[in-house]
């Protein structure tokens, strides 16, 4: 398991270590956050409690997978700490990228701009294997189709 | 007013009845939207370096210089990005909800009403959250459905997380998240947020899930979606 650079967390993200050292520890971030709405058992407080510690996070950590971004726990913190976000630049330094979000950034580097063809058509072997063309036809109900042309290049 | 104008990559494809939508409804009261030329995209939620995040927006804010001082953004994501990139707050950028306002809303020209349905106003997380970048008109949704004679059920789910980031990473998240905001809520969903739209779209089953602009159009004698 790769073990995670921690400098490179704070230099991704506008927090320095001490920052961290605020946390209260309320663990009102776990009460609120949507993971656990998942049934998997997840306390925000912790990572923050392990960045600032300089401990191992483990890439398959349950926020780290799930966390949707919805900064619930941000609301919630009195701190007012963006949690989302040092999970985004967890994931960065993890690489754990999906063959979708690999699609997506590879269109904006292409064409500035997110092209759901393309971006459609590289993520195929993924979206085969998940199960999502049962869905397509709900998704061609309201998705629109336009040519690349129409895609400015960057 | 004439206002700058962010579409945003989704509004070009998935949420392209969101993009139709505005434009629209904002011709219908007399604002006119001009598009950000050569706008590139936000980055969304996609990249963990914060400043190769705020620079795509930033490159956007640059583009509209001198061009726009109001910018309107209906994508969530976008609105947010943008908001956040302008440091030096040399816009004002505007979500439309925060347009809806009662003068906005007063003067709509009703051609039918909403009497006998029911809507679940859904905000998701991106436009109440975080504080810094949340919109102002929190119940806009309520107001519209109700002073058009509407129902409005599920208050409950209107801030809760529909999982919509992660369809495309862990299906089963937004599958499960998207039910329990299905099961809480009640009669059409009315939705503002083209990955929410998505989320909900693909487990709503026989249920109706539109956009804002449609219901205010619908209100106006435009389209049918009820």
């Amino acid at each position: 398991m790769k073990n995670i650079d921690q400098s490179r967390i704070f230099d991704l993200t506008d927090y320095k270590r001490q920052d961290f050292s605020v946390c209260l520890g309320c663990k009102i971030c776990a009460s609120v956050c949507t993971v656990n709405d998942l049934s998997e058992s997840t306390n925000p407080q912790e990572i923050l409690q392990k960045l600032f510690l300089g401990k191992n996070i483990p890439s398959d950590d349950h926020l780290v997978r799930y966390c949707t971004g919805c900064y619930r726990c941000t609301g919630a913190c009195p701190w007012n700490i963006r949690i989302p976000e040092v999970i985004r630049a967890l994931r960065e330094e993890l690489a754990t990228r999906s063959p979708f979000e690999k699609a997506f950034k590879d269109s904006v580097s292409i064409w500035g701009r997110v092209y759901e063809p393309y971006v459609i058509i590289m993520a195929i072997p993924f979206l085969l294997k998940g199960g999502y063309i049962k869905h397509m036809t709900r998704w061609t109900e309201y998705m629109g189709i336009h040519l690349p042309h129409k895609v400015k290049r960057a | 007013m004439n206002y700058g104008y962010y579409p945003g990559c989704s509004l070009t494809g998935s949420a392209h009845k969101l993009d139709k939508g505005i434009r629209k409804v904002f011709e219908k009261q007399g604002h006119t939207l001009k598009e950000i030329p050569d706008w590139n995209c936000c980055g969304a939620f996609e990249y963990g370096d914060r400043k190769e995040l705020t620079g795509f927006s930033k490159k956007n804010l640059e583009k509209a210089s001198g061009l726009f001082s109001e910018i309107v953004a209906p994508c969530p994501a976008c609105y947010k990005n943008l908001r956040e990139a302008d440091e030096q707050k040399e816009f004002t950028i505007t979500h439309p909800l925060d347009l809806f306002d009662d003068a906005f809303i007063g003067s709509v020209k009703q051609a039918r009403d909403l009497k006998g349905h029911v809507f679940t106003p859904y905000y998701g997380c991106i436009l109440l959250r975080p504080r810094e970048t949340a919109i102002q008109r929190n119940t806009v949704m309520e107001e519209v459905i109700s002073r058009f004679g509407g129902d409005v059920a599920g208050e409950k789910v209107k801030d809760r997380c529909c999982g919509g980031n992660q369809i495309f990473i862990n299906k089963s998240v937004t599958e499960k998240l998207s039910k329990l905001v299905l099961e809480k809520s009640k009669g059409t969903i009315v939705v503002f947020c083209p990955l929410c739209h998505m989320a909900m779209k693909t487990f709503s089953g026989e249920r109706k899930v539109i956009y804002l602009t449609d219901l205010l159009l619908y209100i106006m004698g435009e389209n049918k979606v009820l």
